[in-house]
């Protein structure tokens, strides 16, 4: 009788609110984990996504550009050149620098490349343009908004001061964001001319890509070479490693809690419906009656705090991003899914863990 | 035309016996119980206060077991039944009504009837529209709506004998039904149930200690200190 499970509920109403209040925010702290995974996940490999080159060439041993350095020099650069079936070999040197404004310190990503023919550049320009000269630079939204920077600001590196000229997307990484500057500009930075992380190669069409990559390992030791795909991948794995243990860990506390609030609930509903349960056992309820309501409150619970959880991220996240615009969300249907799937299932092992109090209500309390 | 009555037995106990407590702590509280009840009979069980009557109600009932001798429920040994025929027992052949009435606070009075026929199996719909008309046919069908914190005792125990009733049981236990009642009301609750025996060629079974019932009852079982009264 679903109605019984629903009178229960609302017999206490603090107590369903509170315990709604405690499973929404552990939804919505699913949700926003998630949030922010697929934001990290999407910044921190945007760049790569999006500068679509056969071939990324790098130092040998060296899987990615976010965690693993590279250092590879103009003269490897001419040699690729030469190579049969290459089109285009383009320098970018990544550097991790800080940028100084008031008493406040940040690091960037700071990315050199070639203005000229744009390989390397920003993923999109969402207000001005790209850079074209030395002193000229593009900043990450969100390390545009936080530190205010807007165009026509100068931004001071090291002790040159630079123009901004285009804001970015799609190049926060969470932790650190990209910013842009000629090739030219990073290497006087470094005081290394010849210097660069990687090469993005382009094959010229009618070749084969991977016979150009090994044509370059054979040539070029030193060198590794990565067709598009493969790079990405290897990008994504590495901000994977460093990220999901955390996000996996917080959403696990996060399942705890929500299962604990709800079997505490539901073992006090029980506890305190004691003499109801010993009436209905011993007017002949089938077990599994008793077992439907404590899962139908489960449920009821999981249902209303997920559907609060829904009409209370947005908004919340939005808040969020507005005091801090590192943090870069993005929430997918599935994933809201996923996590509702997630919360109806803790539901049920809540409600489980609840019933075995059911075996320890005796049919002769009615007789008391 | 006369009908033709059909009687059959109900419950047969037989040298029923329930100690609690062992060795020095133990309590007697039936000794050596036989007796039959049958289809169409109102047996009174009397006797003061500790006397074991409620005992005897939950060993027919299968709610506790007997420390010796049998309880035979609808011709058949109670400890043959699984705990599962048991609770379909209880369900459809067994209707109980208690001092305290029990009904489900949270429940409103056809809600309280309905349950009950949940558990005969009955749909939804069709349990919502028997509890209704059970509620209208005792003329208490004002009640439906409310909830029992809001009735009177009086209105409570007739809702929950209406209850006891709702699945047409074989065999109705009675544990001081007429209790926490006033007179009047505890004459038509008697009256009710005794109705209800010749109406329905079914077994009631009251538990009490109100001498005023024996003039309702078809056998009256004197109970006293766990031990029934030679000569009745």
């Amino acid at each position: 009788m679903d109605i019984y499970a629903v009178r229960i509920l609302i017999s206490q109403p603090l107590r369903l609110v509170l315990t709604i209040g405690g499973v929404s925010l552990c939804v919505i702290l699913m949700f926003f984990l998630l949030a922010v995974y697929q934001g990290v996940a999407d910044g921190s490999v945007e760049y790569i996504r999006k500068n679509t080159v056969d071939l990324w060439a790098l130092q040998r041993n060296a899987t990615n550009i976010l965690r693993g350095s590279s250092i590879v020099s103009a003269l490897q650069g001419q040699s690729i050149r030469q190579i049969p079936g290459i089109k285009s070999v383009s320098p970018v040197l990544l550097l991790l620098t800080t940028v100084k404004k008031g008493d406040k310190t940040r690091t960037i990503f700071l990315t050199g490349f070639n203005p000229k023919d744009g390989i390397g550049g920003p993923p999109h320009i969402a207000t001005g343009r790209g850079v074209q000269k030395d002193d000229e630079i593009v900043l990450d939204k969100s390390f545009a908004a936080k530190f205010k920077y807007k165009l026509g600001d100068s931004v001071k590196i090291q002790e040159h001061m630079l123009k901004v000229v285009g804001i970015s997307t799609g190049t926060n990484a969470f932790v650190i964001q990209y910013v842009f500057v000629t090739l030219h500009f990073a290497q006087t930075l470094v005081g290394l001319q010849d210097m660069a992380t990687c090469f993005l190669v382009k094959v010229k069409d009618g070749n084969n890509v991977n016979e150009v990559a090994h044509r370059i390992r054979k040539i070029l030791p030193g060198i590794e070479v990565y067709d598009h795909k493969i790079f990405l991948e290897n990008n994504i794995q590495e901000m994977e490693s460093g990220f999901l243990p955390l996000l996996y860990t917080v959403a696990l506390i996060g399942a705890v809690v929500l299962t604990v609030i709800l079997s505490l609930l539901l073992s006090v509903n029980i506890l305190e419906r004691k003499k109801d349960f010993a009436i209905l056992k011993t007017l002949g309820s089938p077990p599994e009656f008793l077992r439907r309501i404590i899962i139908m409150q489960a449920l009821l619970i999981s249902s209303i705090s997920s559907i609060f959880a829904l009409i209370i991220f947005f908004p919340l996240v939005k808040a969020i991003e507005s005091i801090s615009p590192e943090i870069s969300t993005k929430l997918s249907v599935e994933q809201i899914i996923a996590v509702i799937s997630v919360v109806a299932a803790m539901s049920l092992v809540s409600s489980f863990i609840s019933m075995q109090r059911l075996r320890r209500i005796y049919l002769l309390e009615v007789f008391k | 035309m006369n009908k033709i009555i059909k009687r059959s037995c109900i419950v047969h106990l037989d040298r029923l016996t329930k100690i609690y407590g062992t060795n020095e702590n133990k309590t007697v509280a039936l000794h050596q119980i036989s007796f039959q009840s049958f289809s169409g009979e109102l047996i009174l069980l009397i006797g003061p206060s500790g006397s074991g009557k409620t005992t005897l109600l939950t060993l027919i009932a299968g709610l506790t077991k007997p420390t010796t001798g049998t309880v035979s429920l609808f011709e058949k040994d109670i400890e043959h039944y699984t705990p599962r025929e048991l609770q379909r027992l209880r369900a459809k052949r067994i209707g109980f009504i208690f001092q305290t009435f029990f009904l489900i606070d949270s429940l409103t009075a056809m809600e309280n009837v309905e349950v009950v026929l949940h558990f005969t199996g009955k749909h939804r719909r069709d349990a919502h529209r028997q509890a209704m008309q059970l509620l209208h046919r005792f003329h208490m069908g004002y009640l439906s709506k409310r909830f029992p914190p809001s009735m009177s005792q009086g209105e409570k125990q007739r809702v929950a004998v209406i209850r006891a009733l709702a699945n047409n049981a074989d065999l109705i236990l009675a544990d001081e039904p007429t209790g926490s009642l006033e007179s009047k009301q505890g004459f038509d609750i008697i009256r009710l149930l005794q109705n209800y025996t010749k109406e329905h060629n079914k077994c009631v079974i009251v538990a009490s200690h109100d001498l005023r019932l024996v003039d309702y009852a078809d056998r009256i079982l004197r109970l006293e200190d766990g031990m029934l009264r030679k000569g009745d």
